[in-house]
Parts: structure tokens; C-alpha cells; sequence
């Protein structure tokens, strides 16, 4: 019988037609398709939509897909102390947790189709083919990456939507700035997948397969090997412990540059250049999810090594800080919005690192709703104020633009973690994880877990007063100009998918509800944790914990989730109510001036940018100039001189032939006789 | 029965003299003639041993080796003809045109 897993192939290919359908419109250069194309882009995402949730009704069945449907190269002959060949094969992972991203980049993807008909369509933009193309090319390449049941698959589809990522924010190449801020996208992420892209060949050598999930798979062989009962390559005279290590992190790079965390975050605030459904499709819901989905993934992997655990979950908790104090000192929206992504995935990297799976995974489902709904309600906003996105401009806009308004308030009490929106129970769930676990664990990993909670909990204080200072600024207060004054609510487009997001945002926590479960000793309303416990051995969650338990020395300590919870809500209470004391007035003055010069280094991104272009001007401009001589010189020189042997050589051979017959007779003659004598010397006739 | 060495000895003689005369002649009458001899001693060379392991496949080739020396004369002649319209003369040493 024809299943869901016949069709989930499908789920990605049916954006692919869709971008191919408009590319085909784009170089015919004719306006064949309504709309520009967001038609079958809607329609092909719908569909994507609906495998999607056929699909996870079939795993919330218990039924798994695991299967390799194209071996595009194989080996012949196993390396090194590994027992098969390698072979290079694209196949599907269908398992609770890509069952349940694919409904989560469907969904967003379709509301941002709808929400570009108002936010493009409607404000008259030109190369809307291209536009669509790109989104329809995006989702493909995203689905893709989710579906993806081997590490080198899901690489080329992470290559993939990096390039659909620079497509997009260059979407207006005529301005000065988006073409400079896709490069950059471009570049800084690739400097990330260009250490992920040796992980994958590390994982490859190093195991002989880069399959996910199965007995046959990557992180189970670790595991056997470290148990002894396996053997693997090492490299670098390297015991397996240490050089799963070096693997995981250099993986480890592809995911900081994708999912912006420090030091390769700088991308992504520049990325708020290309459109805003642009941003909240790519650059907050799904693309750089990508990167923490691939932790997720590979987890029973990265379970393995507690120094990877360690540095995950220090970078995800300094980057939670780090980007929500840049936060608060922004005038854009945009801008706070993206830095308070950037935050975000710090704290589902945070929780990955501190052993939680399921906090982590719960976090980067709220977070691809909440954050999606704010980039959308700023979308909205941006329209109504003719593309100004200066927050201090703004002001009042709660009276004219009520849909967005409410949506938009949802949204930012799920962002600042106010319960019982959905950002409160995740957000929560990922501190409350860093503190048991490095309580209960006495290694070095449990110390480093402790600071990194100290940095998320600050962190929840800092999210609190920027988020209520944005939703402050733009919505409440006196209109501070004319565009405010006369703002004006878009259409449906623009609103359906607010209103669909909201109600996501609002009520999407309450699948994992721990605090009360543990309150209420009602453990069957932890939904998510029952979900992904679900999974094919290798991959669920009991799994994960034994591995944590056995390999990473993780102990979880007994403290009382609720009042964890309390703490953190607290603080972001404190940090929501200070921010509407402090702009909850009609006319705001601008606070964060009274910081000084603090301010200028917050503004000014604690000059990561200057730091960044001094390193590539000062170190490795002199570094590839070198490089250069040494390929001008050496390289060049040892073809060229071989070449100039070989011209020289034939221009001096060449005079033999000098047209006179009787020569060649006597060269014949002589070529003959050297035959016989070589034949004789050699053939022994002497 | 004269033994085979005789022949070969006569064959490689009259080889040579060929080999001498195409080395050392410019008139191209002088090569062709010098060519028709190496290749009787080629065909005196395919009698002997055909007639020493008493197989009939040397006789065949040398009656192939006259059909193409006729048909080498045929086209030399030829060459020899355009040779003289051009120069005037059919001294071998004379063109040198088709050269590097």
C-alpha cells in the first residue's frame, strides 16, 4: 500500500517544480504567471504543507523511514581498520524529529508566500519571478537538508541554502547596500561550512559511512568504539575520544556560521538588507535553524564528547548574551529582531549542550514560530510605514493597526519568555536543563554548564527590556511622524498568516508544559518529550540520555523546575517592566544614550565588524599575498619551465624535417638499423 | 638442394645494394630502381623459406610484392613526371620546399 513515505520525496520536490516553473517565466521574460509566480509557489508549499502533516501523523504512528533511495558512488574496497566500502548515497530520514521540522519549515515557508503577496505583490515590486524562484529554491534546498539521512547529503543541501540565503538578501541589487550584505552572508557562513565541509570527510574516513540513524550509522559506531567493541580510523595519533572531538567541532564550525553564533554572527544583522518575509523565512525560521537541526541530528554523536558539550553549550550561552545586549541600544526593528535571533539560537544551543535534547529541539520549534510572526508583524509595520524602519519614528501604531498590534504583542511576550506564551515553557526548559545538569555533574562540563546558565539567565533580563523597548517604541506612545499618523493595515495576505502565527506562538509551548508536569505529577502532558521519545532506537531520547549518562559523565541534580521557571520569569518580568516604565510614556526619550560610550560599543556590534575587516586586511591579505608569490613563482614556475623544455626542445627537433628526401631515406635507415641493434642487444642474438 | 643460407646471403647482398644506391643516388629514376631492388630481395627472401619449409605463403606474398612494385613504378613514374614539369630536372636534392 501507498504510504506517506511514498510521497515525503514529494515534500521537497514540489517547491523545486515551483522554482523551476519560475525561472522558466523569468527567462522568457514575459509575465505568464499571476502574481509573479506566488501562486504556484503557494500551491507547491501547500502540498509540501500537507505531505508534511501526513507524514507526521504516520510517524506519530510509530512508523519510521529510514532508507537510502540513490548511491550515486561507491567504493570497491574498505580503508584503513573499517569493515565496508565507502559509498556516497542520497536517502531519507523520516523519524519524529524531521517529521516534525518539515511541518515546521512548511508551514512557515507557505504563511511567508502568503505574506509576500502583500508585502511584495501589493507594494508593486519588479523581478517577482526571481523572488519566487528564490523562496521556491529555498524551501526545496530546506526540506531537503531536513530530509536528509547521511551527513554529506545534508551538507549539499546546507551549501544549498546558503546560496539561496545570497540570492535572497540581494534580491534589490540596484541598492548599494544588499549586494554587500549577501556577500557577506555568503562568505562569513562559508567560512563555517568550510570546516563542517572537512567534518564531513573526517566523518567519512574516520567511520566509512555518515548515515544518521540506524545500527550502521556514524555516531552508533562511535559508540561501539568507544566501547571497544568497534574499530575505527584515527587520525592524528589521536585516541577515538579525542578525535570524535576534533570531528564534532569541526562540524561544529558549518552550525556556528549557519545559526550565527559568535564569532560568526555578524551575518546575519547585515542579512535584515534583503526583504523582510525574506528574513522571516531564512533568516530566523528555518535557515538558521538549519544549524542547530544538524546538532540535533548528529546528537548521539556529539552526546559522546562532553569537551564538544561543553564548548556547545558555552558559545550558545555567550551568544545568547552577547546578541541580546547589542539588542538593546538598536533603533531599527529589524535590527533588534535579528539580534534577538542570534540570542535565541544561543539558547538552543545552550540547551543542547547542556544535555538537553528535548529543551533544545522544543526550543527551536517556539522560537521558528514566534520569531517568524515578529519579522512578519514587522513586515507589517514597515508597510504601513512606507519601508522607514526607524523605530523613533514610529509610535502610536496600536490604535491603526490592531491585527498587527496583538499578533505582534503575542509574539514578544513569547520572545521575552512571559508565561504562558510559548517562549516560557522552552526558553525555560533550556535553563532549567543547564542548571540541573551542571549541578548534578561533577566534571569540568558541569562548572562550564554553570557559567553558561549564569550567562543565559542575564540574558532573559536583557531579552525582557528589549523586546518591550521595541514593542514600546512602535506601538505605544504618541505617532512621532507623519507616516505613523496616517499608517494603515495591509490586507488579508497580510494578516492571515499574522493571525495563524500568533495563535502558534500563544499556545505552541503548551506541548511540553514541564514545570506544571512536575507540579501536577501529570507527566503525559509532556508531549514533545513523549514525541521524540518515539524515535527508532538510535535516535530517541532515551538513547541520548544514556549516552550522556555513560560517555559525557552528565547527572541531572534535583532542583524543582518551577523554580527555575520562577527565576527566569522573574527576571524577564523585571526586564519587560522596566522597559515600559522607561518607554511606556507618550513621547519616550531615548534612554540608552545615557550609557555613553558603552552605548557607541553596544552599537556599534562591540566593533566585530572592525575587528573582522582588520583581520582579513592586516592577516590575511599579507598571508595570501604570499600565497600568491609562492603560486606566481614556484607553482607557475615549475609548469611553465617544464613547458619552455618542451617548446625549446621542439623548436631545435623540428629542423630535421628539411625537406630533402635523400635525409629521410638515411633517417629510415638509421631509425631501422638502431631497431635491429636494440633487438639484438636485447634479444641476446650476441 | 642449395641450402637456404645462399639465398639469404644473395637476398641481403642485393638488399644493400639497393640500400647503397637510394643512400647515395639524387637521380629519383637511380631511387626507384634501388627501391624495386630492395624489395626483390625481400621477394628472393620469401622464395627461400617457402621453398625450405616446403609452404606455399611465401610464394603467395611474393607474387603480392610484384602486383605492388608495379604499382609503386606507377605512382613513382607519376612523381617523377610532376618532378621534372616543375624543376626541370629529376635531381632529388633539387626541392626542398616541404620542409619545417
Amino acid at each position: 500500500m501507498a504510504g506517506a513515505f511514498d510521497y515525503a520525496l514529494a515534500i521537497a520536490v514540489l517547491p523545486f517544480l515551483s522554482f523551476c516553473l519560475a525561472v522558466g517565466v523569468a527567462l522568457s521574460g514575459r509575465d505568464l504567471l499571476p502574481k509573479g509566480g506566488a501562486l504556484p509557489g503557494i500551491a507547491a508549499t501547500g502540498g509540501s504543507l500537507l505531505l508534511s502533516a501526513w507524514v507526521f501523523l504516520t510517524v506519530s504512528g510509530g512508523e519510521t523511514y529510514n532508507e537510502t533511495f540513490y548511491t550515486w558512488a561507491a567504493g570497491e574496497a574498505a580503508t584503513g581498520s573499517l569493515s565496508e566500502p565507502l559509498t556516497l548515497s542520497f536517502g531519507m530520514l523520516l523519524d519524529p524529529l524531521s517529521a516534525m521540522m518539515l511541518l515546521i519549515v512548511s508551514l512557515v515557508a507557505l504563511l511567508v508566500h502568503v505574506f509576500s503577496l502583500g508585502y511584495m505583490n501589493d507594494e508593486g515590486e519588479t523581478g517577482l519571478p526571481r523572488y519566487y524562484a528564490g523562496l521556491g529554491l529555498f524551501t526545496a534546498s530546506m526540506l531537503g537538508f531536513v530530509l536528509a539521512d547521511n551527513l554529506l547529503m545534508a551538507f549539499m543541501f546546507f551549501e544549498l541554502v546558503g546560496l539561496c540565503s545570497y540570492l535572497l538578501i540581494g534580491f534589490w541589487f540596484r541598492r548599494e547596500g544588499p549586494p554587500s550584505a549577501a556577500k557577506k552572508a555568503f562568505l562569513v557562513t562559508r567560512f563555517g561550512d568550510y570546516f563542517f565541509l572537512i567534518g564531513v570527510v573526517a566523518v567519512f574516513a574516520t567511520f566509512g559511512t555518515a548515515k544518521f540513524a540506524g545500527e550502521h550509522s556514524f555516531p552508533r559506531i562511535a559508540e561501539h568504539a568507544l566501547a571497544g567493541e568497534a574499530t575505527v580510523n584515527t587520525f592524528l595519533g589521536l585516541e577515538p575520544a579525542a578525535w570524535f572531538t576534533v570531528i564534532g567541532l569541526l562540524v561544529l564550525g558549518g552550525v556556528i556560521g549557519k545559526s550565527a553564533q559568535f564569532p560568526l554572527h555578524t551575518w546575519l544583522p547585515d542579512a535584515m538588507e534583503g526583504p523582510t518575509p525574506v528574513s522571516a523565512l531564512i533568516h530566523a525560521a528555518t535557515m538558521v535553524a538549519a544549524g542547530v537541526y544538524l546538532v540535533a541530528r548528529m546528537y548521539g554523536f556529539y552526546a559522546l564528547s562532553p569537551t564538544a558539550l561543553a564548548i556547545i553549550a558555552l558559545v550558545g550561552a555567550f551568544t545568547a548574551l552577547f546578541a541580546a545586549s547589542m539588542g538593546l541600544v538598536k533603533d531599527e526593528i529589524k535590527q533588534v529582531l535579528a539580534y534577538s535571533t542570534i540570542s535565541q539560537y544561543g539558547y538552543i544551543m545552550l540547551g543542547l549542550g547542556a544535555g538537553g535534547y528535548v529543551a533544545g529541539t522544543f526550543h527551536l520549534l517556539t522560537h521558528a514560530f514566534f520569531k517568524a510572526l515578529l519579522f512578519l508583524g514587522a513586515g507589517s509595520v514597515i508597510i504601513a510605514m512606507h519601508h522607514n524602519e526607524d523605530m523613533w519614528e514610529m509610535g502610536g501604531l496600536k490604535e491603526r493597526m490592531p491585527v498587527t498590534y496583538y499578533t505582534f504583542l503575542a509574539g514578544s511576550l513569547a520572545l521575552a519568555g512571559i508565561v504562558p506564551f510559548a517562549g516560557f515553557w522552552s526558553k525555560d526548559e533550556v535553563l532549567y536543563e543547564a542548571l540541573v545538569h551542571g549541578l548534578g555533574t561533577t566534571s569540568g562540563l558541569g562548572t562550564a554548564l554553570l557559567v553558561a546558565y549564569g550567562m543565559g539567565l542575564l540574558a532573559v533580563l536583557f531579552t525582557g527590556f528589549y523586546t518591550f523597548r521595541m514593542v514600546m517604541l512602535t506601538f505605544h506612545g504618541e505617532p512621532r511622524s507623519e507616516t505613523a499618523r496616517e499608517a494603515a493595515e495591509g490586507g488579508w495576505n497580510v494578516k492571515l498568516p499574522l493571525i495563524v502565527l500568533g495563535i502558534l506562538a500563544t499556545t505552541v509551548g503548551l506541548v511540553n508544559m514541564t514545570p506544571v508536569a512536575d507540579l501536577t505529577g501529570m507527566h503525559d502532558i509532556e508531549l514533545l518529550n513523549m514525541w521524540l521519545s518515539g524515535a527508532p532506537e538510535s535516535v530517541s531520547v532515551e538513547q541520548y540520555h544514556h549516552l550522556l549518562e555513560e560517555f559525557g559523565g552528565i547527572h541531572a541534580a534535583d532542583v524543582p523546575s518551577y523554580l527555575a521557571g520562577g527565576l527566569s520569569l522573574a527576571l524577564a518580568l523585571v526586564g519587560a517592566g522596566s522597559a515600559y516604565v522607561l518607554y511606556g510614556g507618550a513621547d519616550p526619550e531615548p534612554h540608552t544614550e545615557k550609557l555613553g560610550s558603552l552605548r557607541g560599543v553596544l552599537y556599534n556590534n562591540y566593533y566585530q565588524d572592525e575587528y573582522q575587516v582588520w583581520l582579513a586586511e592586516n592577516v590575511v591579505l599579507p598571508l595570501s599575498k604570499v600565497a600568491d608569490v609562492f603560486d606566481q613563482a614556484v607553482v607557475d614556475g615549475v609548469v611553465n619551465g617544464v613547458s619552455s623544455v618542451s617548446l625549446f626542445g621542439g623548436s631545435r627537433l623540428k629542423r630535421v624535417q628539411d625537406g630533402l628526401v635523400t635525409h629521410y631515406a638515411a633517417m629510415l635507415t638509421l631509425g631501422l638499423t638502431v631497431l635491429l641493434v636494440g633487438f639484438a642487444v636485447y634479444g641476446g642474438w650476441f | 638442394m642449395v641450402p637456404v643460407e645462399y639465398y639469404l646471403v644473395l637476398s641481403a647482398a642485393v638488399f644493400s645494394i639497393g640500400l647503397y644506391g637510394l643512400l647515395t643516388r639524387e637521380n629519383a629514376l637511380f631511387f626507384l630502381m634501388s627501391v624495386e631492388l630492395m624489395l626483390n630481395a625481400a621477394n628472393i627472401n620469401f622464395i627461400a623459406f617457402s621453398a625450405q619449409w616446403g609452404n606455399l605463403t611465401g610464394q603467395t606474398f611474393s607474387l603480392f610484392v610484384m602486383a605492388l612494385a608495379a604499382a609503386e613504378v606507377a605512382v613513382g613514374i607519376g612523381i617523377i613526371l610532376v618532378l621534372y614539369r616543375n624543376f626541370k630536372d629529376v635531381d632529388v636534392t633539387v626541392p626542398q620546399e616541404m620542409r619545417w
